[in-house]
């Protein structure tokens, strides 16, 4: 079965949309743009007018949000509870002390500006020095008062969100299924940055997923590809958005229990789930907990490849043999 | 004293006709009956009452919040089925399959 194919950036990575409809590509692609953009106009913390931001400036005080951004909060504290903190949504401020401050475009680069910095000439002298690295206790997600059914939230003074993690895989279930009711029937797939959402019926056999480091690799690279017929696919890893502090090579993967990067044997981890959110959800949790991931996995029934350090793979629960390659 | 009493419904009993005895039995079943739902009515309504004077709280901090925070928030994008845990992550529907790349393969990676 042909598919169609639609991809652009977004959200500060790349959106791709596959449609088994060709006639309901249009449609498809309205909609997840749709949802991309009140995904970002509601949780994305680079910009100073989202909704995210000004709950942020206005800790210690009750603020009433929307339904989009009430959704996105319940998944977070959600998946903070399932994974006993270890994904968190209060690493607002660790990540920003830790340098991811900026949308990444702006933070890579040979010599990272400073803050203060953007915007003004730079002596290329005074550029080449090191930039400090700071770590920021993280206050824990339970210190956060969701009020679901009026749709308030108050955080206690000093506690910043962060929806990166969870927000991305959300929102890729969101503009799948909205996608798919635009569609009126067939099947969608939409990836943002490598985590995937789908949504109806699937092509014969199944969608087909190249598993990568980076999401940037492209799907006729070499690698393992697995057939998926529904639910969500997403990789967490930290050999990609790092940058650099005192000299350390930093990644996105906060630690919540130290506010500073993760240091674990796994850089790279892909969970297959019911949905994207799920999927995330796990893979980002398997990176922070380290060697006790895999039991973790394992009792979540989730199948799983996980990359260690050196590059040994390890696979978890039913994810398929690499070795018995399908047509 | 007891068995006085005892003995003069017992008494009482016997002077009735079968058709007063029956009357009066049927009379019972209707307070029974209606004492029954009159106290069911009663209780649905002092619940609804206090249901709706007061809300319960938004939340609170500490593990209490843990068990607030609920599993049902709308991000499920699959139409097939899944295996869904009231209190857990969610499996895909079926397990992934070993595949090879060609036309309409996306790569899953970090990003």
């Amino acid at each position: 079965m042909a598919l169609a194919v639609k991809s652009w950036k977004a959200l500060g990575t790349s959106v791709l949309v596959l449609s088994t409809r060709d006639d309901r590509l249009e449609a498809t692609t309205t909609a997840v743009r749709q949802v991309l953009e009140d995904v970002d106009a509601a949780y994305s913390r680079f910009r100073e007018d989202s909704e995210l931001t000004r709950v942020n400036a206005n800790a210690g005080r009750s603020i009433q949000i929307s339904p989009l951004l009430a959704t996105a909060i319940d998944a977070a504290l959600r998946a903070a509870r399932l994974t006993d903190g270890a994904v968190d949504p209060t690493i607002g401020h660790a990540i920003r002390v830790a340098g991811y401050d900026d949308d990444f475009s702006r933070i890579t680069g040979p010599h990272p500006a400073l803050p203060h910095e953007r915007g003004r000439e730079i002596d290329p002298g005074e550029r080449g020095r090191e930039i400090p690295l700071r770590a920021w206790h993280v206050p824990g997600w339970q210190a956060i008062r969701l009020d679901r059914r009026s749709r308030t939230i108050w955080l206690p003074q000093g506690v910043e969100l962060d929806l990166g993690s969870t927000g991305k895989a959300l929102a890729a279930d969101l503009a799948a299924t909205a996608a798919m009711a635009a569609a009126g029937d067939g099947g969608v797939l939409v990836s943002l940055g490598g985590d995937i959402g789908t949504a109806g019926a699937s092509p014969a056999g199944g969608w087909r997923i190249l598993v990568a480091e980076d999401s940037r690799v492209k799907p006729s690279g070499d690698g393992d590809v697995i057939c998926v017929p529904a639910g969500g696919v997403a990789t967490s890893s930290t050999t990609v958005r790092r940058w650099s502090r005192g000299g350390v090579i930093l990644h996105h993967i906060i630690d919540p229990q130290t506010g500073l990067p993760t240091t674990g044997p796994f850089r790279t981890v892909t969970v297959v789930a019911g949905t994207c959110l799920d999927a995330n959800i796990a893979s980002t949790a398997a990176i922070v907990r380290g060697e006790a991931a895999i039991d973790w996995l394992t009792s979540c029934r989730l199948p799983a490849r996980l990359v260690e350090n050196d590059g040994t793979i390890h696979y978890i629960g039913p994810w398929p043999d690499p070795s018995s390659v399908a047509a | 004293m007891v068995l006085q009493g005892a003995l003069s419904h017992h008494v009482l009993m016997n002077s009735l006709t079968p058709t007063q005895r029956d009357r009066g039995l049927r009379r019972l079943r209707r307070l029974t009956f209606g004492a029954t739902a009159g106290g069911l009515i009663a209780v649905v309504g002092v619940g609804y009452a206090a249901a709706a004077s007061y809300a319960g709280k938004s939340s609170s901090s500490g593990t209490s919040q843990a068990t607030a925070t609920t599993t049902d928030t709308t991000t499920s994008s699959s139409a097939s089925s899944s295996t869904t845990s009231s209190d857990g992550l969610q499996s895909a529907p079926q397990a992934p399959t070993t595949g090879s790349s060609g036309s309409g393969t996306v790569t899953s990676g970090g990003s």
